[in-house]
């Protein structure tokens, strides 16, 4: 018996008597999680989830309520809680809100894990997570943050216009961020490796890449205060393009929050820059055969030859804004109707590593972001305050690591400033894909001034 | 309660079958509620509940973690059993105690419970945010206020005999401010609230904190950006206690105390600090934002003296991290919620009052900085290396307060940076953060009088 659309039926057959729509998303799924400390298993977790959300359109005005109880009654309650909130809301109506119609979409049964691995394989990847840096390098203190984990879930979307359409994924993660110590100098960095196959989780290199990225900080002086040619990192520079995910968001476009609300067709970054959403890319972690709204996953260009192509909409602010439909809705059971990006792609340059690093006689290869964007990141102003940690580079070759040091600088400007794109990812399972970029100034603070 | 003991009994009996030396049951049931108001008008809202179980099995000091979302018997006995089958087939080593009621009498008072409370009553506080935000300056172009309640309530049972219930209120306002000048943008946030009902909204004075706010925003959007260097830094009180929480707090738990992978560790009875450095852990403050009654480990919660006189005097302590490095807990287990197995963390954290004026700390500076509002932050235990932003700030030139900056961030490492803590004002407040950390996000109590670092790493622009 299908416990779900049995539910949601009675729930769409009240809402109509009620003169209201209805949409749930459903969610669910399991996770493992396995931790060695010291060459022993430290922590088994496994975990299950459900979350039921239902989204009720009234009057043109949406109410949203949700409940880990998927039962009828649990239902039927968040419907009548969802239906009072749709009253007390009073959005500015503009146009008129719809519920998706069902349509074709592409299947990815890629998306899932379909193995079925012993739990020893799996006990014996954690346990390598950690011995494969331990066992690396004297220096290599401890691991205290290392894990094998792996998670797989479905998403269904039910609607009152007949939508009842799911899809599965899940994914394999391993990571390892070891501690190094030497003399007075301690470092820790981390790496993690993510496959829809377990075969695909290269531990072995993920352990290798940690130790070295690690051990490369060791010993570190700080860098004078000053400007200084940069290349950051491809996996670090993911990071930028996570503070600049939501400004193409047709919602914050509309709200005023977007640095890019009035750029369409502007030059927002160096020409360098091609930038794609593209959730139906199976190799991404952010692939999905359609969005929290149900409309079909498509590829966006966002940004072409550095300029502002596109913004990202679901199906309320494609009509309100009077921009293309991009099926970018987004949401979780317990979260409002919003908009998100998918798997993101810079284009790659045709420049390698060390000729980015080669270009000027002296560079700062930033290796590590220090702090995340809650502590580094204003995005009312694009301001970026960051620490950072790396390794100076003088005629191309490394000279010493350098460490306590703070990138300051618009995001806005370091897009437009960047002389140089690399010709790889670091990471192309990820969500965010950025190569290693150049920039050709950056304001670095650290010791006294040079 | 909200389920019966006999259920949980049961429960915990499945899960020493296979030799687990402890087990313990968090079961919860959680209702949130959001409503938002945006330039006005009643924007989102959003109830819902949270329900299931935690069951944490304890070999050693291997933890076996599983949650569900069934509370029936036959339901979490079998997600018990599942647990205790993934560690092996071993016999059990003992039983569980019989199960006796923990009696408690509860520090904290709350009201009517969210909903309970009629929402044209929260939506009038809504609006005198919004109102009182957009009337102090003719530059605000957005406000978008929201009000979050949580009504937890939690049932804790374990293989000791221990069977606990509680329950803990969360409310708190937000907002956001955006002004707009000579073509600049520039935003503020601010907070107000507390562990407990929304009532509290009466009493707090919303309008003088949506004119602080809406002050604050257009301070920033006339502010050039901080220099940049090391320098002598004030950290004004309150939420500026975010760098004992980051650059010392974390480092302090036995989470990462008990791995080996914090500078504090081995650190206990040294003298890292200057006289004027007592810092504490508390959790028994009558409705602070990061207290509790009893952990999430159903223990008494405590005040914990952690540095005292500038001397380590305490880690903190859940059961877990007291089996691996022997200390006694501390009442410092705490979750999110069930969907995460316990850890020790912080509760309400704050530098104890010294004897300092703040105005005789900025008569010293010859050149510095007064950071006065702060974001969020982190740290890397094992190094000891801290950051968190900067929001305003003021340079200090001779002695004196002059020119507001922004997009500041300050670095450092922990103990050196407690080290170069030469003085602290007699004036604690305690403000309220969102700890994110490997149990979860939890409410945390930030708080600290105004203090001097001698010297600390300022990241702002260099000119």
């Amino acid at each position: 018996m299908d416990v779900v659309k049995q539910a949601f039926e009675r729930v769409r057959l009240q809402a109509m008597k009620d003169g209201a729509e209805v949409e749930m998303l459903v969610t669910g799924g399991d996770r493992l999680s396995l931790k060695f400390q010291q060459k022993k298993l430290k922590t088994f977790n496994s975990s299950q989830s459900q979350m039921a959300g239902i989204r009720v359109l009234f009057r043109n005005q949406q109410g949203y309520a949700y409940t880990e109880k998927i039962e009828e009654e649990a239902l039927l309650r968040a419907y009548l809680d969802a239906l009072e909130n749709a009253k007390i809301v009073q959005k500015p109506v503009t146009v008129e809100i719809q519920l998706v119609k069902p349509s074709s979409f592409r299947q990815m049964p890629e998306l899932c894990l379909h193995e079925d691995i012993p739990l020893e394989k799996k006990m014996e990847v954690a346990a390598l997570t950690e011995s494969g840096c331990l066992d690396r390098d004297k220096r290599i203190d401890s691991v205290p943050y290392g894990s094998y984990s792996e998670s797989k879930g479905f998403k269904r979307i039910l609607n009152s216009n007949g939508m009842d359409q799911t899809y599965e994924s899940g994914a394999y993660v391993s990571s390892a961020h070891p501690l190094a110590k030497d003399g007075n100098s301690s470092k820790s960095t981390g790496r993690s490796t993510i496959a829809r196959r377990f075969a695909d989780l290269n531990v072995d290199q993920m352990t290798i890449q940690a130790v070295a990225d690690t051990l490369s900080l060791l010993n570190a002086d700080k860098l004078p205060t000053g400007h200084y040619p940069v290349v950051i990192r491809s996996d670090q520079a993911q990071t930028l393009l996570a503070m600049i995910s939501s400004y193409f968001s047709a919602k914050s476009v509309d709200e005023k929050k977007s640095l890019y609300r009035d750029k369409m067709n502007q030059k927002v970054a160096s020409s360098l820059w091609t930038l794609t959403d593209d959730p139906l890319n199976t190799n991404g972690m952010a692939a999905r055969p359609f969005d929290d709204e149900g409309s079909p996953s498509q590829k966006t260009v966002l940004i072409e030859n550095g300029i502002l192509k596109n913004f990202i909409t679901n199906s309320e602010y494609s009509k309100k804004l009077n921009l293309p439909l991009t099926a970018h809705a987004s949401r979780t059971p317990s979260s409002e109707m919003g908009i998100e990006t998918s798997n993101l792609y810079v284009s790659l340059g045709s420049k390698n590593r060390q000729e980015l690093l080669s270009k000027y006689p002296t560079t700062v290869f930033i290796t590590h972001f220090a702090a995340g964007l809650h502590a580094s990141f204003n995005s009312t102003t694009g301001d970026i305050s960051m620490p950072c940690e790396g390794i100076l580079y003088e005629n191309g070759r490394p000279v010493k690591a350098v460490e306590q040091f703070i990138l300051s600088m618009n995001i806005m400007d370091l897009m437009l400033q960047t002389e140089e794109t690399g010709d790889s990812y670091m990471d192309p399972s990820s969500g965010m894909n950025c190569p290693d970029i150049l920039i050709t100034s950056v304001s670095l603070a650290g010791d006294k001034a040079k | 309660m909200i389920i019966s003991d006999h259920i949980l009994a049961k429960a915990l009996d499945a899960a020493l079958s296979t030799g687990a030396d402890f087990a313990d049951i968090f079961v919860e049931e959680t209702y949130s509620s959001m409503l938002s108001l945006r330039n006005g008008s009643a924007d989102q809202a959003i109830v819902g509940q949270l329900y299931g179980a935690g069951i944490r099995l304890v070999f050693g000091t291997e933890v076996v973690f599983v949650t569900c979302n069934d509370l029936s018997e036959a339901g979490l006995v079998k997600a018990a059993l599942l647990a205790a089958q993934s560690r092996g087939s071993q016999s059990p080593l003992h039983k569980p105690n019989p199960l006796q009621l923990h009696v408690f009498d509860s520090i904290h008072t709350f009201g009517e419970k969210p909903w309970e409370m009629n929402r044209d009553r929260k939506f009038a506080w809504l609006n005198s945010f919004d109102q009182h935000s957009r009337s102090a300056s003719s530059f605000v172009t957005q406000v978008k206020s929201s009000l979050n309640e949580k009504f937890q309530k939690v049932q804790i049972a374990n293989s000791k005999g221990v069977i606990a219930y509680d329950e803990r209120a969360y409310s708190r306002m937000w907002s956001e401010v955006f002004v707009e000048k000579d073509g600049k943008t520039e935003s503020s946030s601010q907070d107000a609230g507390h562990m407990g009902t929304s009532e509290v909204f009466d009493q707090i004075n919303l309008k003088q904190i949506a004119e602080e706010n809406t002050k604050r925003a257009m301070t920033l959007v006339n502010a050039d950006f901080a220099p940049a260097g090391e320098m002598p830094v004030i950290i004004a009180n309150g939420f500026g206690g975010v760098i004992f929480h980051e650059a010392s707090g974390h480092g302090l738990e036995t989470t990462s105390v008990a791995k080996n992978s914090s500078v504090f560790c081995g650190k206990l009875g040294e003298k890292i600090g200057n006289d004027c450095l007592t810092a504490i852990d508390d959790g028994t403050i009558q409705n602070e934002w990061g207290s509790l009654n009893i952990d999430d480990e159903g223990n008494k919660t405590q005040k914990t003296t952690l540095i005292e006189k500038g001397v380590v005097k305490s880690y903190m302590v859940d059961e877990v991290g007291s089996r691996e490095t022997g200390y006694a807990m501390t009442g410092s287990g705490r979750r999110q919620s069930y969907k995460f197995a316990p850890a020790s963390r912080m509760r309400n954290t704050f530098i104890a009052p010294g004897t300092d004026k703040f105005e005789d700390m900025v008569k010293d500076i010859d050149y510095g900085l007064y950071a006065k509002t702060m974001g969020g932050g982190s740290v890397s235990t094992g190094t000891g290396d801290y950051n968190f932003q900067v929001r305003e700030a003021y340079v200090i030139r001779n002695g004196r307060l002059e020119e507001a900056v922004k997009g500041a961030c300050l670095i450092g490492r922990g103990i050196e940076t407690l080290g170069k803590i030469t003085k602290v004002s007699d004036n604690l407040t305690v403000g309220r953060g969102m700890c994110g950390s490997v149990s979860g996000s939890i409410p945390a109590g930030v708080g600290q009088p105004e203090l001097l670092v001698s010297s600390l790493m300022v990241g702002g622009r260099v000119k």
